[in-house]
């Protein structure tokens, strides 16, 4: 067997090994909320975690197991831990190495929920976030303090698209004995895998690419292995004797899955966000395909920016395979097959010509996910990011007018042909509306 | 637990409970360019029930600090000053790979200090490919790939861990990868140069278990076979469907097959 087996052969076989009773090919989906013990000591062993099994699926469960296998190799990551959200993903990864009067610098260009989560939800529990933009790397290593405990961003900013230079903010974290925690939703580990770039920890929504047809929610937490928790005295859910398990050092017992040993150990254990069994095995459909269906989510996106810049109706488009990015260079050196399928571009007219479009769109759809196997379109401004402060919006790249668009894998000719109706439908009434109030 | 060595400070797990001088000591010896992580699977199990267990990191190696040592010899004595600091008299051995040889060498030189020995994925001799070693000491994390890879039988090649979650390849080459450069490299030349093999086996005359793997292509199964039969009345296990990472491949045979060998020697 060969460790170098391809990304499509992982998506396919990864973390699953057909049982010799029914020999399913399939990943089974295992319905239970709970599993037989052998005996008493084979059911303390698994409450010890100091046998591999299943005791109670709020922990784990085979079919999940599976997917965070899987998911584990296509990341390249030690561990993995499956939840029911990235959402969630992203609170337990927080919970996992923040107590109360400790600090995170985090990205200021990330989806609203991230910032919502930090900047109103952790600092309720005394865990403070300073926000710095993910481009300005002496502003990131500023901001560090001695109670931070991680450095937190995305590789495609949502919706601004800028692009954080993994390597480069690895760098400043490790200088500082901080780890560096990426949301890689937008990029899936088919573009890129942060870990391989120095990220420490990556979190995915499940819910997006990686599920793709928009059936079931889901988020991962892929521990990298890769950072020295006993280096400095900063992580002491980690290097300290645990609440739990006898007081196990999870550093020195686990070594490099120590973070996922302590976010199974209490995030699942004393939260529980689980991930049902029928989502995973739903999100397993998906991963089987994510690299054929990346494919096709480039091509189309490739072609659609090439259509928009095109056309007259739209003011602007914004991706960072476009040349006048400004993190076009990063995006290339970092994705080289492509730097995701969202779009942002805004309709001459502005918020109204851009509303009008969303509105007027007949296969896209209008809602608020990306990464289905549809084209998605949103006014950010007004849904995804509408709770956000109107200074984290301006940080985080939100104009009034942008259009966010989730390139999907229909026939590309069938996009152009329904964007190009929408915008022109768009401007017919932009034009009307200036017309009325000339006269 | 953090103990000093010949003035070097060692890591030794002692699967997370407080290390008991007056219960029955097992000491577990990891492989090439590994660490006390290779017992994952066993080294809290046996803690738990009762055992004292000693799963040290070996000089320079994890958490440990100081040189690597360069040969077994050195090693096995090593591990009796290990027994000694920590207080105990006698203990049941248990290496896996190189760990083996260690153990091995230990009962030969040491014989007073072992009840008995356990020996996992093991042959008389470990003729390391020249290749290999070169490989270690010119690109090492290439070497850690193609020992992952060997390593590991059809359930590491797919990352279908018994932890839940958990990625063999990948673990492994992140604890390999842990260690200062050039450890591995010289472990493996310590490997290659050590011949008393048979002459240890053959000196062995406590309770004695071999657990081997019949995917094994590090060192063979038809290699552990030889060991068997220099050790006359050792117990030999074979465990299908796994590689040469024995004991996180297959945790529970791996400790179905040790606890027999603790019921031989009253450990």
């Amino acid at each position: 067997m060969s460790k170098s087996f391809g990304f499509d052969t992982l998506g396919l076989h990864a973390g699953f090994t057909p049982d010799d009773r029914h020999g399913s090919r399939a990943v089974p989906i295992h319905q239970t909320t709970s599993y037989m013990f052998h005996d008493t000591e084979h059911a303390a062993a698994l409450y010890n975690l100091e046998v591999g099994g299943h005791l109670y699926t709020r922990i784990s469960n085979p079919t999940i197991g599976v997917l965070e296998n899987r998911m584990a190799a296509l990341d390249e990551g030690v561990a993995a831990v499956a939840v029911a959200t990235g959402m969630s993903a992203v609170f337990l990864s927080v919970l996992a190495l923040c107590s109360q009067g400790d600090h995170i610098v985090a990205s200021s260009q990330m989806y609203g929920g991230n910032i919502n989560l930090l900047e109103h939800t952790m600092s309720r529990f005394g865990v403070t976030t300073s926000f710095v933009d993910p481009t300005d790397h002496d502003a990131i290593a500023a901001a560090i303090q001695p109670n931070t405990k991680m450095v937190f961003g995305e590789v495609i900013g949502n919706p601004g698209l800028d692009v954080m230079d993994i390597s480069a903010v690895a760098e400043i974290a490790h200088a500082a004995g901080v780890p560096l925690v990426i949301d890689a939703t937008l990029n899936t580990p088919y573009l890129m895998k942060p870990l391989k770039h120095g990220a420490n920890i990556v979190i995915h929504s499940l819910t997006k690419w990686i599920g793709g047809h928009g059936v079931a929610m889901g988020g991962i937490i892929v521990d990298g292995g890769n950072f020295d928790w006993g280096q400095n005295d900063r992580f002491p859910t980690l290097t300290q004797p645990h609440f739990a398990f006898q007081e196990v050092n999870l550093w020195e017992e686990f070594g490099p899955a120590a973070f996922s040993m302590r976010v199974r150990s209490e995030g699942m254990y004393n939260i529980g966000p689980t991930l049902s069994p029928m989502n995973a095995f739903h999100i397993l459909q998906g991963l089987e395909t994510l690299g054929m269906r990346m494919e096709r989510h480039m091509a189309n996106t490739n072609a659609l920016l090439e259509f928009l810049k095109n056309h007259d109706g739209v003011a602007w488009v914004n991706h960072p395979s476009l040349a006048d990015h400004p993190c076009h260079d990063i995006a290339m050196r970092q994705m080289p097959k492509g730097a995701g399928s969202i779009i942002t571009m805004g309709i001459k007219g502005g918020r109204k010509a851009s509303q009008a479009f969303i509105e007027k769109v007949e296969l896209a759809s209008h809602l608020a996910n990306v990464g289905d196997a549809r084209t998605l379109v949103i006014h950010p401004g007004s849904t995804t990011h509408s709770h956000i402060s109107a200074d984290a919006m301006k940080a985080a790249g939100l104009t009034d007018d942008l259009i966010r668009i989730s390139v999907g894998l229909e026939d590309i000719n069938d996009i152009k042909a329904d964007f190009d109706r929408a915008i022109k439908i768009a401007q017919k009434i932009d034009q009307q509306k200036h017309a009325t109030k000339g006269a | 637990m953090q103990v000093l060595i010949n003035n070097v400070n060692t890591f030794v797990s002692t699967g997370g409970r407080k290390a008991d001088k007056d219960a029955p000591c097992l000491l577990f010896i990891h492989g090439s360019g590994q660490t006390h992580l290779t017992w994952l699977l066993q080294a809290r199990f046996f803690a738990n029930r009762g055992w004292s267990v000693l799963a040290p990191d070996l000089p320079g190696h994890g958490l440990s600090k100081g040189e690597a040592l360069s040969s077994i010899e050195d090693m096995a004595d090593w591990c009796h000053d290990l027994i000694i600091v920590a207080g105990h008299h006698k203990v049941t051995v248990i290496g896996h790979s190189q760990g083996g040889l260690v153990a091995l060498e230990l009962a030969r030189r040491h014989p007073n200090v072992v009840a008995g020995i356990g020996l996992i994925a093991l042959a008389t001799a470990i003729p390391v490919n020249p290749q290999l070693i070169t490989m270690a000491e010119d690109t090492e994390p290439a070497a850690f790939d193609a020992m992952v890879t060997w390593g590991h039988g059809r359930d590491g090649a797919f990352h279908d861990h018994p932890m839940p979650g958990n990625s063999h390849l990948h673990m492994g080459t992140r604890i390999m990868a842990s260690n200062p450069k050039g450890v591995l490299a010289t472990d493996l030349k310590a490997c290659a140069a050590y011949t008393e093999g048979e002459t240890a086996a053959a000196s062995i005359t406590q309770p004695a278990m071999i657990i081997l793997a019949r995917d094994d292509r590090m060192t063979p199964w038809k290699q552990g076979q030889g060991l068997a039969k220099a050790i006359a009345h050792a117990n030999l296990v074979t465990i299908e469907n796994a590689g040469h990472m024995l004991p996180v491949e297959r945790g529970d045979d791996v400790n179905k097959a040790l606890r027999h060998l603790f019921e031989q020697t009253g450990a």
